[in-house]
């Protein structure tokens, strides 16, 4: 059984304040969301997750992005780096970091939901064949991904994995469970191709996408539901998963 | 009813030294033990790329050895991958024939998709297609094996007029199956006349439905070959006197391997596609199914772990319902250690298999 390697201090150094989880769920509806896997080196496949979590064979990297033209803090986009991985025997996704256009969200998602977030600008441009989502910060563009041919699925066809954001709460350092609803209308398939990435601007430069495998794009109902579950980063999901509320 | 071993080949980390080599070899002597006990069937499964998991991906020559080690127990490929990338149509066919007639005509022929991207995409599968694959392959097998000479031109495979040989022993054709791990596919196998390898925990509820549907179904079903109905589940064996025991040791078998299992990287997850509804797990779910990960898998119903009284009642749940035959998984990375898997099979074949029939002795 592979289990995550990561220095738990390490990762601790770069972990968001999540000091008030729960709450009301937020609820973005008719929100646009692109989801891009690719196949990441194996090399670091358990140095990049804490001890509580299992990485996938191949490791998989998502990026997820979301642009919400209403939520409860008014427009924005988010964009996420995830690792593909194994919450005991939940299928999750590690955050390595996101990047949000709008300091209220991002307050918001950090603080009720543990998201590690900085600032910056996120494009997604639809094209006849293809669409293209970038982010910028700093200046620096630190991913561009093109997703070519889509092509419409069933709603059923896509799923989402939840989220697994490490925050210091008021409980310590935890993995903070964050499961989005979907309520999805329409679903394209496409073929990703990772024009630039930039691992350690996103906080890891272990990531490295390899092989790409899917990217869909939804409009989607999306709601951020309050936290249920935390779990300690150091220990299996079966020891140190603790309920909130 | 019948019984059968199921072997993923699970192989415990680290991968040093002659643990493959343990492995196998302890698989070749549960084989053995199995065939003088009067087990009915084993089989294999064929993963690729699988660590930890499943290290079978040359199942063909595991059956050849066991083929050549055993006597009378029924060999299953459970089941060979009908993708071209993989298994080319021609090639399933010529192995098939060449097992059976050294097997003296003892050949099970499982035929499955594949669910997870660590296999598809390592041999660049597209997802899509593997339900349009398995299909040409189960209508084309019978035909390679018993026509004088083939020719095809199909969507996976195309070829010229050739003798496709050896032709296999049993006549007109080794059975042919399909893995079952989501619910629909049993409608597949009767459509097509072939049998329900289950390979994934099913309640006693939805097994009950689906031995139904099928048995209602395969009435109707227009034939791909020899019809062969039945009905296989798979399920967990571990036994012993000590009720407490048998729990203990058997559910931590259940454990590791419902875990490996849940680590896979399902097609689904990876890559969005209407081919593939279902994860694909063969592990029970989660006990309590509200998203926590501190959730264990549940003890599945009707499973095969407990004292000799206790797998009695539950194989005789199984019966009532229709299913012909259990396989069973008897270890996972070799979490029990060997004499007691050996002894688990003995007391089973003294206590256990006699109350569904006569002729077994340890």
């Amino acid at each position: 059984m592979l289990i995550g390697t990561a220095s738990v201090e390490e990762l601790a150094a770069r972990a968001p304040v999540a000091q008030s989880l729960g709450g009301e769920p937020a609820a973005c509806p008719q929100a646009e969301v692109l989801q891009v896997a690719y196949e990441s080196a194996s090399a670091h496949r358990e140095a990049a997750l804490p001890p509580a979590l299992h990485p996938t064979d191949p490791p998989l990297v998502t990026w997820l992005f979301y642009r919400c033209a209403t939520s409860p803090w008014g427009s924005f986009a988010m964009a996420q780096t995830r690792i593909e991985c194994r919450s005991g025997l939940r299928l999750r996704a590690f955050l390595v970091s996101a990047v949000v256009d709008n300091a209220v969200a991002a307050e918001a998602l950090q603080t009720r939901w543990g998201f590690a977030t900085r600032p910056g600008e996120i494009a997604l441009r639809r094209h006849y064949d293809s669409v293209r989502a970038t982010v910028v910060a700093d200046g620096a563009t630190i991913l561009d991904v093109v997703v070519a041919d889509p092509d419409p699925l069933a709603p059923a066809d896509v799923q989402y994995v939840a989220n697994m954001n490490l925050a210091h709460t008021s409980r310590g350092l935890r993995l903070v469970q964050v499961e989005p609803g979907y309520q999805v209308h329409r679903v394209e398939r496409g073929r990703p191709r990772v024009a630039a990435f930039d691992g350690a601007a996103w906080g890891d430069a272990r990531v490295a996408p390899v092989h790409p495998v899917s990217a869909s794009l939804a409009v989607a109902d999306l709601t951020i539901p309050g936290v249920r579950f935390v779990c300690r980063p150091d220990v299996l999901a079966f020891e140190g998963t603790e309920r909130v509320g | 009813m019948q019984f059968g071993l199921f072997f993923e080949l699970s192989v415990p980390r680290p991968f040093t030294g002659d643990v493959e080599r343990r492995v196998f070899q302890n698989a070749l002597e549960q084989a053995r033990l199995a065939d003088e006990l009067g087990f009915d069937s084993l089989w294999v499964v064929e993963h690729h790329f699988l660590e930890e998991y499943s290290h079978c991906s040359a199942p063909e020559i595991f059956l050849t050895a066991c083929a050549m080690q055993t006597k009378r127990i029924r060999l299953g490929h459970g089941a060979v991958v009908c993708v071209p990338e993989m298994n080319h149509p021609v090639r399933v066919a010529e192995r098939a024939a060449m097992l059976d007639v050294l097997s003296g005509g003892r050949l099970e022929l499982g035929t499955a998709r594949s669910s997870t991207w660590t296999e598809l995409g390592g041999f660049a599968v597209d997802p899509d297609d593997t339900k349009k694959m398995w299909d040409e392959y189960v209508r084309v097998l019978p035909k390679m094996w018993t026509q004088e000479r083939f020719a095809h031109d199909g969507f996976s495979f195309s070829m010229p007029e050739r003798a496709i040989l050896p032709k296999p022993l049993q006549k007109p054709h080794p059975p042919l199956w399909v893995t079952v791990t989501s619910p629909g596919t049993e409608l597949d196998a009767a459509d097509r006349g072939i049998g329900c390898l289950g390979v994934a925990a099913a309640t006693y509820a939805e097994q009950e439905r689906r031995t139904r549907e099928y048995r209602r179904r395969i009435k109707l079903c227009d034939p791909v070959g020899a019809v062969n109905e039945r009905v296989a589940t798979l399920n967990f064996l571990y036994c012993h006197e000590d009720p407490k025991r048998a729990a203990t040791t058997g559910l931590a078998m259940l454990g590791v391997f419902s875990l490996l299992n849940a680590h896979l990287l399902s097609t689904r997850e990876a890559y969005p596609t209407r081919a593939y509804q279902s994860l694909g797990n063969l592990a029970p779910r989660p006990a309590a199914d509200d998203g926590s990960p501190g959730d264990r898998r549940a003890v599945p119903e009707g499973i095969t772990i407990g004292d000799p009284g206790e797998i009695v009642a539950a194989v005789k749940r199984w019966e009532s319902m229709g299913v012909d035959s259990i396989n069973c998984i008897v270890n996972a990375a070799e979490v029990l250690p060997q004499e007691e898997v050996l002894d688990s099979l003995c007391l089973f074949a003294r206590e256990v298999i006699p109350a569904f029939r006569r002729g077994s002795t340890c």
